[in-house]
């Protein structure tokens, strides 16, 4: 009896292991990466973590399976504008910066992902946030820059000017303290820039004061928006504030 | 002994083997020729889609599907041992009321209804085949009957997703080929179109009368004028979202050329004025209380305002309003109020000042003194402290100052860090809670302790579609039996006026704003009309087309239209942004012996926001793995 018991285990054991099936898939071993460049200040785009996304199609797998639709998947892109992602099936791809605070660009198509692809994409913001000033008054915070819009003709309504104040150096619309005091510190606009700004191509925004609190170290920036999309930001470079 | 065995053996062999064939054909089954070929057996035909229109009602989930709802993707016939919560409503979602912590799901709950219109397709299709055995006049009533219901699955999925693909015959999944089941998208302007047909063959064909619960020609004109006003807003704005470059608006798929928007409010206006020729007049029937007279209008079903409504019988089908829109246990014998009316929403009314000229709030002798001002059609739709409801009386105070001297504004919409709500000054409590022998809170709210719901969060309670009739202790899991009014006169009027007014008949437009606004009771009926445009909600609106769009709210308050209009007109993301819900909170002064109002943030500190892509939800991604035809997605996603 225990013998039989003992087979029906051991049978079992062994029909786990019958499983075993190989996936002839090779890993997917292509890396692309590269920087968004802000057109006008020819450095990398300022943004937070995961703003905003490109969006890359894998033609090849249409061409291989005839009558498939390949749908886009969505590159990260960090904090410093540089995207990088090592995991891509090698082929040919269309890309797009897709949704970010720049006026749209067009698809690039047929990049060729084999081992080690560069693509760069310069892109040109809605706008541009200058001369940022953090200024901290025993424990008030105003922060306070200049909102340029390059190209004017054409713009979507400015929507709002907003401070982000965050404890890590992570700062911006995905990493910032989302409390309803700060919050509605921000400028709701929602104009045209003719309206709100007139014939200038810029204009000085001061927002706060921000209670901060005594002890603490803040990570600061101001971002602005205008109303076209997902209404993501432009932001200017983030500062240390540390508070006596 | 032997032997024996195999005779029996034998027998038994024999036995078996000698079975007749089972070939009768089972009695209980009706097919089509029993169905399609009498009246009744239409009817209950129809049935199983009726039952399953896209109605936004009692018991409609705006915001997800629970596991056991046989999915039914949003709208959840029967009673399905689940009880349905009105704070998971549509005029939950879009801040119409305040209760549970609902987030905006643009995306949506992936409602697509293939399988109901194909129902209606098979009816479509094969109902000729029975012509013989009808007069013409009821075949054709019949036939618009069914090319209305396929109008109403496409509604349900137009204001939604805008173009879809279009199937009109039935298809055979078994011998057709995967090229031809997988049938593409069509543009938004086709799909609109292609309910304007349906829609006009209804008008055209169908019956003027019907039963409780049935369409009928002017039913078919109700749902024509409510859609073609959606698609007339989505030709006319869409253009202002700035969607423009992404392939699914470049298809024509989400959004439509703005030189289409007039024929679409052309046809809405003739719809209204099909339905103005009908039996059906504008609840007068509780005059000259015009409140009263309001609340009843969803209460009576013999109301002559009521074209189409769906019917709860509180046994097979009951939905749990009355349970849960008053406080337990003086109305409610189950959890009790879920939601209250916002604040944004009641100042839309006649609304009595808060703060008089110099920002001071306003003292009243007696809380309910606040309704004195209030546009009677508000106390038809909320219930305030002093009103009464099966035999008990609201009773709602948030807590006491000890002494108010300053403006509104310092109490900073009832912050904790403003000083005069600090503690010593301002009191709040819990149930039943006193400072010097008076009472801290009304009865029903506002208490402190935020666990739970059965609280007046926001200062007033609904009482719109709340059955006055039924006593607390049938205010019950799913025995209520108020019926959801689908189309009303009411709103027709809104939908003609507004259409009417994109149309240029300025004047005409508030023939209808007034007839409403003089049932409501509101102290100026009709306004001049004032063309001057503003921009708040992103782009330009005269200033009397938005008193029309507010008309809607105020009207159709809590009837989940706003959510829709709001997506049509595309201004989700405008209207709410960041928006916070407000209430409405009444203090004792301790030291005057008077009482005020004040304008409060919602206690959990809580704000709307809809991102931009709410103007279109997202295509199921399980129907796009089907069909990629389906491509491309709607914007944003």
């Amino acid at each position: 009896m225990k013998n039989i018991l003992y087979l029906l285990i051991m049978a079992l054991l062994l029909s786990f292991t019958a499983c075993q099936e190989i996936d002839n898939w090779e890993e997917p071993s292509a890396r692309i990466y590269g920087n968004v460049i802000d057109k006008y200040t020819g450095s990398n785009l300022l943004m937070d973590q995961n703003d905003w996304q490109i969006r890359i199609i894998d033609r090849t797998w249409e061409e291989k399976n005839p009558g498939a639709v390949s749908q886009f998947q969505s590159l990260a892109v960090m904090k410093d504008g540089v995207y990088n992602n090592t995991k891509l099936f090698s082929g040919t791809y269309d890309m797009l910066p897709y949704d970010g605070p720049f006026w749209p660009v067009d698809t690039v198509k047929g990049v060729i992902l084999d081992k080690e692809t560069q693509q760069d994409f310069t892109v040109t913001p809605y706008l541009q946030l200058t001369n940022f000033k953090a200024t901290l008054n025993g424990t008030n915070l105003t922060l306070e820059c200049n909102v340029k819009a390059p190209i004017i003709t054409g713009l979507p309504n400015l929507y709002e000017v907003k401070g982000f104040l965050s404890l890590t150096t992570f700062c911006g619309n995905s990493n910032y303290i989302n409390i309803n005091e700060y919050n509605n510190l921000r400028k709701n606009i929602n104009k045209t820039w003719a309206a709100e700004v007139g014939t200038a191509d810029n204009k000085n925004y001061s927002l706060g004061p921000f209670p901060v609190k005594s002890g603490y170290t803040y990570y600061v920036r101001i971002g602005a928006n205008v109303n076209a999309l997902s209404r993501r930001y432009n932001y200017t470079e983030i500062v240390k504030v540390v508070v006596p | 002994m032997k032997i024996k065995l195999i005779i029996f053996t034998l027998i038994f062999g024999f036995a078996v083997s000698s079975c007749e064939e089972l070939e009768l054909k089972p009695k209980g089954i009706l097919g089509e020729p029993e169905l399609f070929g009498t009246a009744y057996g239409v009817q209950k035909y129809f049935v199983q889609s009726y039952m399953k229109l896209p109605i936004e009602d009692f018991i409609y989930y705006a915001i997800n599907s629970p596991s056991n709802n046989f999915g039914y993707k949003g709208y959840m016939p029967g009673n399905n041992n689940y009880w349905q919560a009105y704070k998971n409503s549509l005029a939950s979602m879009s801040g119409e009321i305040y209760g549970w912590n609902v987030d905006i799901k643009e995306e949506g709950v992936g409602y697509w209804p293939y399988d109901d219109i194909r129902i209606v397709n098979v009816f479509i299709n094969n109902f000729s085949n029975y012509k013989s055995k009808y007069d013409d006049a009821t075949y054709n009533s019949l036939m618009g009957e069914a090319r209305f219901l396929r109008a109403f699955f496409y509604q349900g999925m137009a204001k939604r997703y805008g173009g879809v693909p279009i199937v009109t015959e039935v298809q055979d999944p078994v011998t057709t080929p995967a090229e031809e089941l997988q049938v593409p998208r069509a543009t938004e302007y086709d799909t609109w179109k292609f309910i304007y047909e349906d829609l006009k063959f209804a008008m055209e064909n169908m019956k003027p009368t019907s039963v409780t619960g049935r369409a009928n020609k002017y039913v078919a004109a109700a749902l024509m004028s409510r859609s073609m006003l959606y698609a007339g807003r989505v030709a006319k704005y869409t253009q202002h979202l700035g969607f423009s470059a992404d392939a699914a608006v470049q298809g024509g798929f989400a959004g439509m050329d703005p030189s289409k928007a007039n024929e679409f409010f052309q046809y809405a206006y003739d719809a209204g004025l099909l339905i103005k020729t009908g039996p059906y007049a504008l609840y007068t029937k509780n005059y000259p209380d015009k409140a009263t007279n309001f609340a009843n209008l969803f209460l009576d079903k013999s109301s002559p305002e009521t074209m189409f409504s769906k019917g709860y019988d509180g046994l097979t089908f009951g939905h749990c309003y009355d349970a849960l829109m008053s406080p337990n246990p003086d109305f409610s014998s189950f959890v009790g109020a879920e939601g209250g009316p916002v604040l944004q929403h009641m100042q839309l009314y006649d609304f009595p000042a808060l703060t008089d000229e110099q920002g001071k709030p306003v003292r009243f002798a007696k809380r309910s003194d606040i309704k004195n001002e209030m546009e009677p059609r508000l106390l038809g739709t909320c219930y305030f402290d002093g009103d009464e409801l099966r035999g008990k009386t609201f009773d709602i105070q948030k807590g006491i100052y000890v002494k108010y001297t300053g403006t509104a504004a310092d109490a900073q919409n009832g912050s904790n860090a403003a000083p005069i709500n600090a503690t010593a000054n301002r009191k709040l409590g819990n149930k039943g809670d006193k400072y010097n022998g008076v009472l801290i809170t009304g009865n029903h709210g506002l208490h402190a302790n935020k666990g739970g719901e059965n609280n007046a969060f926001m200062g007033a309670f609904i009482r719109k579609y709340v059955d006055v009739n039924r006593p607390a202790a049938l205010a019950n899991v799913n025995k209520s039996t108020t019926s959801w009014i689908a189309f009303r006169l009411g709103e027709i009027y809104l939908n003609t006026a507004e259409a009417a007014y994109e149309l240029g008949k300025r004047t005409e437009a508030f023939d209808y704003v007034e007839a409403i606004r003089e049932r409501a009771g509101c102290k100026v009926t009709r306004p001049a009309i004032d063309q001057a445009t503003s921009s708040t909600y992103g782009y330009p609106v005269e200033a009397s087309l938005q008193f029309i769009r507010d008309e809607r709210g105020r009207e159709l308050y809590g009837e989940n239209h706003y959510w829709w209009d709001l997506k049509t007109w595309r201004t989700t993301d405008q209207v709410l942004n960041n928006r916070y819900l407000r209430a409405l909170a009444c203090y004792y002064v301790f030291d005057e012996g008077k009482y005020i109002y004040l304008d409060e943030i919602n206690r959990d500190n809580r704000t709307k926001t809809a991102a931009k892509r709410s103007a279109y939800e997202k295509i199921p991604q399980g129907e796009i793995n089907k069909n990629p035809k389906l491509l491309p997605q709607n914007p944003l996603y």
